[in-house]
This record gives C-alpha cells, structure tokens and sequence, in this order.
C-alpha cells in the first residue's frame, strides 16, 4: 500500500500531512489544525504524526500558553525537521504530483 | 444549543481509556494532547468521531510500539538514534494476508450457501402451514356398519330378451363341436391317438348386437321381402371382426344380403366369441339373419 521511504511507510495520509507541513516547513501545526485542514480521521492522524516524530521527521513540543489565561488546554505542537524537510522533499520528487491531486 | 454534560463526560471517558492503553512513555502526553485537541473541535458528532478515533489510534500506536514487532533496521539521522519503525505487515502472517484469507473464506463462504440454498429450493414446494382445529368437546367417531356378505347363490339374474322376432340362427352343417366331437372317433390306423375331447361352443351375435329392424331396406318393406341369409363372420377372442363378412346362403334378395352384411359389420365388437374349454377363442363361424315383417 505505502511507499517505504527510510523507515517510514509512505500512505496517501502520510504524503498529506507532510504536504501540509511542506507548504510552510517552519510552521507548528497540532493535531486539531492537522485534522481542519487535510480531514484526516483522528484514528489515522494520530498514528502517523507519532509514526514521522519516532523516524526523526518531525519533533513536537507542548504550547506555551497559559491555559487559565487562554481559556483552553494546551496543545501539542508539531514541526518538520531539517531531515524531515530533507525526506519529505525528496519523496514528493519521487512521486507523481498527480498523486495528490 | 448546549452540549450535554453526558456527552462531554463520555468523550473525555473516551479518551482516558484510549490514552491508558497507550504504552506507558505516552499515555500522559496522549491524554493531555487528546483532550486539548477534543476541546478545539464543535459539534457533538464530531467530538464523538474524534475521541472513537483516539480508541482506534492508541490500538495502532500500542502496536507499532511493540518491541517485538521492532524491526532489525534501525537508522540514524541527524545524529539521533531512531526508534525503529514497526511494520504491521511482517511475521508469517501478516495482518494484510490475515484480512486477505478473511475476505476469501466469506466469499467462498457465501458462495457455498447460495449454491446449497438453490439446489435445495429447487423443485421443492413449500408445505402449507399445518392448520390445526382445538376441540373442545370431541365426539366419538362411529364406524360404519359392516355390509352385509352378498349371497351370491341366491341372486337371480334376469337378462331380458331382445324384443325382435327376427333370430339368429347358427348353421348346424357348420357346427364346429359337432365336427371335433367326431374327429377322436375315427383314428388313423398308423397313429392311434387318444380321445381327447375338447368342449369348443360356437360363438354368435352378443349383448349390444344391433336390431335386424334397423337394417331392414325400405324398399323390401314395400315390396314384401323376406328371408333369411346366412352369414360367416371371423372373430377374435374380444368378439370383434377380423375380416369382411361373407354370405354363405343368399336371402333370396341382393338387398336382403346387403342389409345382411351391414348388419354383420356393424356388429363387431359385439359378437359371443366361440370358446374352446371355456376360453374365448379367435373363429370363424356362420350364422342366420331371418328379415322377417311383422305385418
């Protein structure tokens, strides 16, 4: 079914969240913007974003806000790598960009 | 409109016990994130859709996190020693070729029952249901009484007479028990054989046989015809004719003979077949039509 790139296996769920991030690579997205934003299920997100941290392609980090003062929880936080930009890049040339469409 | 706390509560519930069945570095940090991801979504369907996800997440993440299912590759990148990626797919059988023979065995499965379903509907009815009737108050059945034995002994049988004056008479040259009762007494000198009588009665005209008044010609009657023609007729066992009727003696009158042989014709099926020890036979045998007016 996926790709395996690395240690990581490519689905078309994977190269969504990393088209995501690739669009701006310094940006921190969490789990809830991920899910606005590709509509992947929370049962397949969750598994791949633990899945790209574990391969070194992303790191996370918990928000630095106040909750009280926020009036929300904090978030976890996730970001690419420069061996994850690196990767992902390389993937996206290997692929058809007819693959996403 | 305001959420439900029950539903709140069943989210978060939800959510707990996905996160505890996380491995232990993660469950923390799961539950933590799981919940402030929850809190960012609207809708009550939504929510619940999240936090089923979060159930089915935490299964793929306690399972890709399983040591033994850790690969033997592991990688360094950017000097960070990985954790390995655990492929769900490796091992004898692996999860994909598990789903692979599921799928086969229901279809082959399916097929199966549609086949025997067919072959046993095929050509059998379907009973009707069985209609029962309570009663309350049974009466007992009551046989009929046995009919009495017919006394067979005492039963006179009257068979009328055909009402006709018109007889058919056998011609006695032609008697074939006369004949066959002679033959035993005159041997042949070079091969004696022993008398051996058998009991031939000729046949005749039977039950049913049509009325001589019917065949009678019109132009006869008007011109005083009478007479009596004989007639050979050939029969089978079954009293029916196997061959064209003849006349042996004339009527005096061809129309008189005509009507004779219409009337034999017309008679097959109807004729007493002659009998040889009490078994009909197939014979030949003659016999008289007496057209006779009776004014």
């Amino acid at each position: 079914m996926g790709k395996q790139t690395g240690n990581v296996r490519m689905s078309l769920q994977t190269l969504k969240v990393l088209e995501l991030f690739l669009e701006n690579p310094t940006e921190q997205l969490s789990g809830a913007e991920l899910y606005q934003r590709s509509g992947i299920a929370s049962g397949t997100l969750y598994p791949i974003l633990m899945r790209l941290e574990s391969a070194g392609w992303f790191v996370s980090k918990w928000e630095s806000i106040d909750p009280s003062s926020a009036g929300r929880p904090r978030r976890r936080l996730y970001r690419l790598t420069l061996t994850g930009l690196k990767r992902a890049s390389e993937v996206f040339a290997s692929f058809n960009p007819r693959v996403l469409a | 409109m305001s959420r439900p706390k029950w539903a709140w509560r069943i989210d978060r519930w939800l959510i707990r016990r996905a996160a505890r069945s996380a491995p232990a570095p993660l469950s923390a940090r799961l539950e933590e994130e799981w919940l402030a991801d929850l809190a960012a979504r609207s809708g009550a369907l939504s929510r619940l859709r999240f936090a089923i996800g979060c159930c089915w997440a935490t299964r793929i993440i306690a399972y890709e996190h399983e040591p033994s299912r850790a690969p033997v590759i592991s990688s360094v990148v950017a000097d960070k020693t990985l954790v390995p990626y655990t492929d769900p797919n490796h091992g004898f059988l692996s999860l994909r070729s598990s789903t692979f023979c599921l799928v086969v065995s229901l279809h082959a499965l399916l097929l199966y029952g549609f086949i025997t379903a067919l072959s046993h509907t095929r050509g059998t009815a379907t009973p009707d249901p069985l209609q029962t009737q309570d009663l309350k108050n049974p009466t007992p059945h009551e046989l009929p009484l046995p009919l009495p034995a017919p006394h067979l002994k005492d039963l006179n049988i009257e068979v009328p007479l055909p009402d006709t004056h018109l007889a058919y008479e056998p011609d006695p040259s032609n008697d074939l028990t006369t004949q066959i009762a002679k033959e035993p007494s005159q041997p042949s000198p070079a091969q004696p054989v022993p008398a051996h009588v058998t009991k031939q009665v000729q046949g005749g005209p039977g039950a049913g046989f049509p009325n001589p008044d019917d065949y009678y010609p019109e132009r006869s009657r008007l011109v005083d015809e009478q007479g009596i023609a004989t007639v050979n007729v050939c029969v089978d066992a079954k009293g029916r004719l196997t061959s064209d009727p003849t006349t042996l003696q004339s009527a005096g009158s061809p129309r008189l003979d005509e009507a004779a042989l219409k009337l034999a014709r017309a008679g097959s099926g109807h004729y007493r077949a002659s009998t040889e020890d009490g078994q009909p036979v197939a014979s030949c045998y003659p016999f008289r039509i007496r057209f006779q007016l009776k004014n």
